[in-house]
C-alpha cells in the first residue's frame, strides 16, 4: 500500500538511467579501465567481476563521467580504483549512506555501490536495510565469497555453520544470513543473484540492475583461492552444475538440469521443492513472476548455505517510487510554489522590531 | 588485456592452468592449451602452477614468443574447440 | 503612572531596570510555550532578553513529580544584559513539585504566584511536603500570591463547552495573561499566535485566548496585586531587531550558506536531543534548494553528507556529542578525502547518554581529537544565540574554500536560548566561489587529473565533481601520493600528507583576538569560549562595578587559535578558563601556550551565573574577602 504525496513523478516504468546524459560515442572496457595496476590475488573472482563489468558498462550509452562507483571496506571495495569512472573507495560498510547522498543530490549519475558479505551485511548491515527500504536509485554489488578475505581469512556473516576459520578453530557456531532472503525481507524492489565465473549471467542481471529505477541488489557468489577455495565449486564443476543451479527468468517455467535429467520447481504448500520433471504435469510447474513478493522468497529458500539448489537470476523486479526522486520532487514542489524564496524575508521572520538611530539594519 | 600461453607448453599440456582458471577460459586444443582472451579476467591464477613456465602476461611475453599473443587469440576465434572431457 | 482598575484603586507601577521571571511547572503544563509568549512579548515590546528554558529529558515524566518540573527562565532588561539571569524575581509555580524544585532559588523578597490548585494532599505528599507549604509559615520570607488558576481558567471558559479537562489545560495561558498585565506586555503577538497555532481548532485557539485575557483581567480587577511593573525598551544599537534561538539561527545560517555558496543544502541527520530543532527547521526551507535527509542512523547522516559533498552539494549533518562519536569515522574520511562538510555538534551533558535536555561544553577535547589518526580540522564555536547564524556561514565559507569538514560546537543553552537578534542584511553577506575544477592539471603535461594538487596558498585540493568530463578521478579513506591522488603507501610521502593536510588547516586565517580591558591595566584574564560568553563578560561587568580590573577575552575559533593569542596570553600574570567541563580549554592552552591557566569548572547542566563568575574572578584577584561581603550585603 502506498500514500499519493501529489508529487511529480517519472510515471510507472521509469529506467534507472533516465536522467542520466546520453553519448553516441562508441565505448570499449578499455574506456573504462584506469591505470592502475589490479592487486588482487590470482585467481580472485574480483578479476571476473571486474572483466564483466568494465564490457558491460560500455554497452549502457551513458557518458562515462556520470557513472560513479563507491565502495566501503574488504577486497572487493577496491573495484573502484580499476574503473576510469568517478569513484570513492570510502569505509568500512559506509558505502550505501555515501551512494545515498550522492544519488539524492545528483539524479543525472549512475550510483553503484561495491560491497562484499562482510562490509554490508555485518558492519554495513543496517544501511544495506535501509538503502533497500528506500529504494534509493543506486545499484549494489554484493561480492559473496562467505569470508573475510582482507583481514586474512576469518567467517563472515554468510559463512556456514561449523566453519572452520582462524577466528573459528572448533567450527562457527554463527548462523549465516541469507542475503537474497534479507533483501527481500527489507522490501527490496530489485534482488538478483550472478555467479561470478558466468560472465552471461552475470551481465543480464546487471544490465536489469541499472535499468530498473530504485535500488538494486545483485548478490554475486564469488570464489576466494586463498581463505574460502572452492566454496562455489558445486556450481561450477560440469558434472554438478547443472543439476544444482536454478537460473529463473521472467514468465518462463523454472525448469533446468542436463537434457536427460530436467527438474521442475513446483508449490508444495506454502513452500517450493524440486521435483523429476517428468513426474509433474507442464501445468503444475511454477512459472516464475518478478513481480511475487511471496514467490521471491519462496525460491530464495529453496536451499540452504549447502547449495543443494541455486537460484539465479532475478527473484524480484517492480516498480515503487524512489525515496530520491520524491525527495527532489519535494524539493521541486517547494519551489514552485515559491520560486524566488528571500533570504531576507526568512531572517526577518514575523516578528520584528526597529529601534531607530543612524543606522537602519 | 590477457594472459598468454606460449611454446614450453606444446606436447607438456600440463593441465594444472584448467584446474586453477575461474572463468573456464583454457581450453586443450591439439599440440597445446590455449588462453581464450575475450574471456579471461588477468587474475593471473594460472601462471604460478605451470610447471614448464610457459604462461605469461600480455606485456611480460618473452619476444621470442611474441607470436603466441596472436597464437592463443586465433585459436580461440576459430574454434570449433577440442575441450578436455 | 497608574492603570484605571474599575472598582478598585489603580495599582501603582514601578519601574525596573531588569527582571528575571521564572515560569515552573508539571512538564505538561506547558511552561515552555508559556515561556517562550512572553520571551515574544518581551522581545516585540524592546527588552533586551535572554532565556533559559530547563526541561526534563523524559517526554512526559509521572504528572506531579519533581523528576517532572519543567521551568523557563526569563531575563529582559532596560540594558543590554548577557545572560537568562541568576536568580528569579518572580516565580511562577503551577504545582508543589514546581514550588519544591524551584523555591531555593527565589530570594527572600520574591514574588511567588502559585496555582493553589493543585496542592492537594496527594500532590503535596508526592514531593514530600508534610505539611501544605502555603498554610505553615515556610514562605514567608516571600510575597506570596495564592490563585486558583485552574479553576478560573475553567470559570472564564464555563461557556465555551469544552469539558473541565480541557478547559484547565489553558491554564498556562491564563498564568501569562496575569504576567502580561504585571509586566505591561503587548498581548496581540499572543493572541495571533494562538489562533494559527490552534487554526485547526478555532474552539481551543479561543479558549486560551479566552484563559489569556482572564489572566490578564484577573490581575486588573482583583486586590490582590497592588503593583505593577515596568521595564522601559533597551536601547540597542539601532536596526531591525527579531528574536531567535540559537537552534533557529543555526538553521537559518546553514539556508543562508546555500546562498552564499550558490550550493544546494544537503542535511544528514539523525534525531537527536538537543539539535532536532535544526533538522526541523530545514526541512521547511526546501524553496532554498535544502534537501533534509532523515537517516537511519548517525553515521548514515554524516555519510549522505559526505556523498553529497563530493556530488557538489554542501554536506551538513547536525548532531549532539553522541552522534559525533559515531560520526568519527566518517568525519576522519572526509578529512582524507578533504571534502567540505559542516559537523554540527549541540553539546549536551556527556558522558554516554548523560542529560541529553541540560547544557555542557564538553566535547572540545572530542572535536579536536576525537578521530583516529592525526585527523584535525577547523572548529568554531559560536557565543550567543544570534551568533550561530554567523558561525554557520563562516564554517561554510572555510569548509568550501579549504575543501575541509568544519565542525561547529553550539550547546544546549544556545540551542535552546534566545535573545533578541539583530536581523543581517542578507545583501551584506560574503559570497563564495565553490570553485570547481573543470580543467585537467597535471604539471607533467600528461593531460591527467591530479585531484590532490594543492592550491599553493590555501594548501586546498581541487574540487571535481562527478559528470565533469576528462576529470575522472578515484578518492578514499587509504594515503594517497601527494599531488597524483592514487594510492601510497611510501613512508615519507604519508609524512608529508600528514603535515600537508595539518599545514592546511594551521593556515586558515581567524581574526586577531581582541581583548576586552578597559582600564588596560587588568593582570587577570579570563579567557571563555562558546555559550560561557555571556556569564563570564557580566561577572566581569559586575567586578569592574565594584571598581577592580579584570580583562576578558573570547575565543570563536578554538581551531586555528588566533595568530595573537599567544602573545595576549604573555601579557597578563593570571589567567583564568572558567568552562562547562572539567578543563578543556585550559588544556589545551597549558599545552600549547606553557600558560598557566587556571580553570574554573563546573558540569551542572546548567550555565554559569554572573554571580558565580563574579566570586571567581574576585577570588584570582586575592579578593575573596570582598566576594563574601558582596554576598552578604547581597542577601541582607
Amino acid at each position: 500500500m502506498s500514500t499519493d504525496l501529489g508529487l511529480p513523478s517519472l510515471g510507472a516504468g521509469a529506467g534507472g538511467l533516465d536522467l542520466v546524459p546520453t553519448t553516441d560515442a562508441k565505448q570499449t572496457a578499455k574506456d573504462y579501465t584506469s591505470d592502475q595496476e589490479v592487486r588482487w590475488c590470482p585467481g580472485c573472482g574480483d578479476y571476473a567481476v571486474l572483466a564483466a563489468v568494465r564490457q558491460f558498462l560500455p554497452t549502457l550509452g551513458i557518458k562515462r563521467e556520470n557513472t560513479v562507483f563507491i565502495s566501503g571496506i574488504g577486497c572487493s571495495s577496491r573495484f573502484p580504483y580499476y574503473l576510469n569512472t568517478y569513484g570513492m573507495h570510502s569505509i568500512h560498510g559506509r558505502a550505501p549512506t555515501i551512494a545515498t547522498g550522492l544519488a539524492t543530490s545528483r539524479p543525472d549519475l549512475s550510483v553503484w555501490v561495491v560491497t562484499g558479505d562482510g562490509d554490508a551485511l555485518s558492519i554495513g548491515g543496517n544501511h544495506l536495510i535501509h538503502a533497500l527500504r528506500r529504494n534509493v536509485n543506486l545499484k549494489i554489488l554484493l561480492f559473496n565469497n562467505r569470508i573475510y578475505g582482507l583481514t586474512k581469512g576469518q567467517y563472515s556473516p554468510t559463512s556456514e555453520v561449523g566453519k572452520v576459520t582462524k577466528s573459528t578453530p572448533m567450527g562457527s557456531v554463527d548462523h549465516p544470513f541469507n542475503p537474497v532472503s534479507l533483501a527481500l525481507g527489507a522490501e527490496a524492489t530489485f534482488v538478483g543473484r550472478a555467479l561470478d565465473s558466468d560472465r552471461k549471467g552475470l551481465t543480464e542481471v546487471l544490465g536489469a540492475a541499472a535499468a530498473h529505477r530504485g535500488t538494486a541488489l545483485v548478490e554475486i557468489f564469488q570464489d576466494c583461492p586463498i581463505f574460502n577455495d572452492g566454496s562455489f565449486d558445486l556450481l561450477r564443476k560440469p558434472e554438478t552444475k547443472d543439476q544444482r543451479l536454478v537460473p529463473v527468468r521472467d514468465d518462463e517455467p523454472i525448469v533446468f538440469g542436463p537434457e536427460n535429467e530436467r527438474y521442475a520447481v513446483v508449490q508444495d504448500g506454502l513452500r517450493l521443492k524440486v521435483v523429476s520433471a517428468d513426474s509433474v504435469a507442464p501445468e503444475q510447474i511454477v512459472t516464475h513472476d518478478a513481480s511475487n513478493h511471496e514467490l521471491a522468497f519462496a525460491l530464495s529458500r529453496l536451499s540452504d548455505q549447502d547449495l543443494t539448489h541455486t537460484v539465479t537470476g532475478i527473484f524480484r523486479n517492480v516498480d515503487r517510487t524512489t525515496y530520491d526522486d520524491a525527495a527532489r520532487a519535494q524539493v521541486q514542489q517547494a519551489k514552485d510554489r515559491n520560486p524566488t524564496p528571500d533570504l531576507q524575508a526568512l531572517l526577518d521572520g514575523r516578528d520584528t522590531w526597529t529601534i531607530t538611530g543612524q543606522e537602519t539594519r | 588485456m590477457t594472459y598468454v600461453i606460449s611454446e614450453p607448453c606444446i606436447d607438456v599440456k600440463d593441465k594444472a592452468c584448467i584446474q586453477e582458471c575461474p572463468v573456464d577460459c583454457i581450453h586443450d586444443a591439439g599440440k597445446m592449451l590455449y588462453i581464450d582472451p575475450t574471456e579471461c579476467v588477468d587474475c593471473g591464477a594460472c601462471e604460478p602452477v605451470c610447471p614448464v613456465e610457459a604462461i605469461y602476461y600480455e606485456d611480460d611475453l618473452p619476444e621470442q614468443w611474441s607470436s603466441y599473443l596472436t597464437i592463443n587469440a586465433d585459436h580461440a576465434a576459430a574454434g570449433p574447440r577440442f575441450d578436455a572431457p | 503612572m497608574a492603570i484605571d482598575r474599575p472598582g478598585h484603586e489603580p495599582a501603582s507601577t514601578f519601574s525596573r531596570d531588569r527582571v528575571v521571571i521564572r515560569f515552573a511547572g508539571d512538564s505538561g503544563d506547558g511552561m515552555q510555550l508559556t515561556g517562550d509568549r512572553f520571551t515574544s512579548e518581551t522581545a516585540t515590546f524592546g527588552n533586551d532578553l535572554s532565556t533559559l528554558p530547563n526541561y526534563p529529558a523524559e517526554i512526559r515524566a509521572p504528572a506531579g513529580t519533581l523528576p517532572g518540573v519543567s521551568s523557563f527562565q526569563l531575563h529582559f532588561a532596560n540594558y543590554d544584559i548577557l545572560t537568562p539571569g541568576d536568580r528569579p524575581d518572580v516565580l511562577v509555580a503551577m504545582n508543589p513539585a514546581a514550588l519544591k524544585a524551584n523555591i531555593a532559588d527565589l530570594p527572600k523578597g520574591g514574588v511567588l504566584i502559585v496555582n493553589t490548585d493543585e496542592f492537594t494532599k496527594r500532590n503535596l505528599t508526592k514531593v514530600g511536603y508534610a505539611a501544605n507549604p502555603l498554610e505553615d509559615d515556610s514562605l514567608e520570607d516571600f510575597q506570596v500570591h495564592e490563585v486558583a488558576m485552574a479553576t478560573l481558567t475553567r470559570g472564564a471558559l464555563e461557556e465555551t463547552g469544552l469539558s473541565k479537562k480541557d478547559a484547565e489545560r489553558a491554564k498556562n495561558m491564563f498564568a501569562l495573561g496575569l504576567l502580561s498585565w504585571m509586566y505591561h506586555r503587548p498581548h496581540e503577538g499572543t493572541e495571533r499566535f494562538l489562533r494559527e497555532k490552534f487554526a485547526k481548532k478555532p474552539d481551543i485557539a479561543e479558549a486560551n485566548i479566552l484563559a489569556f485575557r482572564a489572566g490578564h483581567a484577573y490581575g486588573e480587577t482583583t486586590e490582590a496585586f497592588a503593583v505593577t511593573y515596568e521595564v522601559a525598551p533597551a536601547k540597542l544599537a539601532p536596526g531591525t531587531y527579531r528574536q531567535i534561538t540559537g537552534n533557529t539561527a543555526m538553521a537559518y545560517g546553514i539556508v543562508a550558506a546555500g546562498q552564499t555558496t550558490g550550493l544546494p543544502v544537503f542535511l544528514g541527520s539523525y534525531p537527536i536531543t538537543p539539535a532536532s530543532d535544526i533538522l526541523h527547521e530545514l526541512s521547511k526551507h526546501k524553496a532554498f534548494g535544502v534537501t533534509t535527509f532523515q537517516a537511519e542512523d548517525e553515521i548514515a547522516g554524516v555519510g549522505a553528507a559526505l556523498g553529497a559533498s563530493f556530488g557538489g552539494a554542501l554536506g551538513v549533518t547536525t548532531t549532539s556529542g553522541p552522534g559525533v562519536a559515531l560520526k568519527a569515522e566518517t568525519v576522519g574520511l572526509a578529512v582524507a578525502l578533504e571534502l567540505p562538510l559542516l559537523v554540527i555538534d549541540v553539546q549536551r551533558g556527556g558522558p554516554s547518554t548523560g542529560l541529553p535536555t541540560k547544557t555542557e561544553q564538553a566535547d572540545l577535547l572530542q572535536a579536536m581529537f576525537g578521530r583516529n589518526g592525526e585527523a584535525p580540522l577547523p572548529i568554531i564555536a559560536p557565543q550567543s544565540p544570534g551568533d550561530c547564524f554567523h558561525a554557520a556561514i563562516e564554517a561554510a565559507a572555510i569548509s568550501v574554500k579549504y575543501r575541509t569538514p568544519v565542525m561547529i560546537l553550539s550547546d544546549g543553552a544556545l540551542a535552546n536560548g534566545s535573545e533578541p537578534w539583530k536581523v543581517p542584511d542578507a545583501s551584506t553577506l560574503e559570497q563564495v566561489d565553490p570553485g570547481f575544477a573543470t580543467e585537467v592539471n597535471a604539471p607533467d603535461g600528461s593531460g591527467e587529473f591530479w585531484p590532490y594538487l594543492r592550491d599553493p596558498e590555501t594548501l586546498a585540493r581541487p574540487w571535481a565533481i562527478p559528470g565533469t568530463p576528462g576529470l575522472e578521478h578515484r578518492i578514499g579513506g587509504l594515503e594517497k601520493a601527494d599531488g597524483r591522488g592514487s594510492i601510497s603507501y611510501d613512508p615519507d610521502n604519508h609524512d608529508r600528507m600528514m603535515r600537508l593536510r595539518a599545514a592546511k588547516i594551521d593556515g586558515i586565517p581567524v581574526p586577531d583576538i581582541a581583548v576586552d580591558d578597559p582600564s588596560g591595566e587588568a593582570t587577570l584574564l579570563v579567557v571563555g569560549w562558546g555559550s560561557t560568553y555571556g556569564p563570564i563578560v557580566a561577572g566581569a561587568r559586575r567586578v569592574r562595578g565594584l571598581g577592580h580590573n579584570v580583562a576578558t577575552l573570547h575565543l570563536r575559533h578554538l581551531n586555528p587559535l588566533p595568530a595573537n593569542l599567544g602573545d595576549v596570553l604573555g601579557r597578563y600574570s593570571r589567567v583564568l578558563v572558567p568552562e562547562m567541563n572539567l578543563g578543556q580549554l585550559a588544556l589545551l592552552l597549558r599545552g600549547r601556550f606553557l600558560v598557566d591557566a587556571q580553570s574554573y569548572t563546573k558540569v551542572s547542566g546548567l550555565p554559569f551565573k554572573a554571580e558565580e563568575l563574579q566570586d571567581v574572578i574576585l577570588d584570582h584577584l586575592d579578593l575573596g574577602a570582598l566576594a563574601d561581603s558582596v554576598r552578604l550585603e547581597a542577601s541582607a
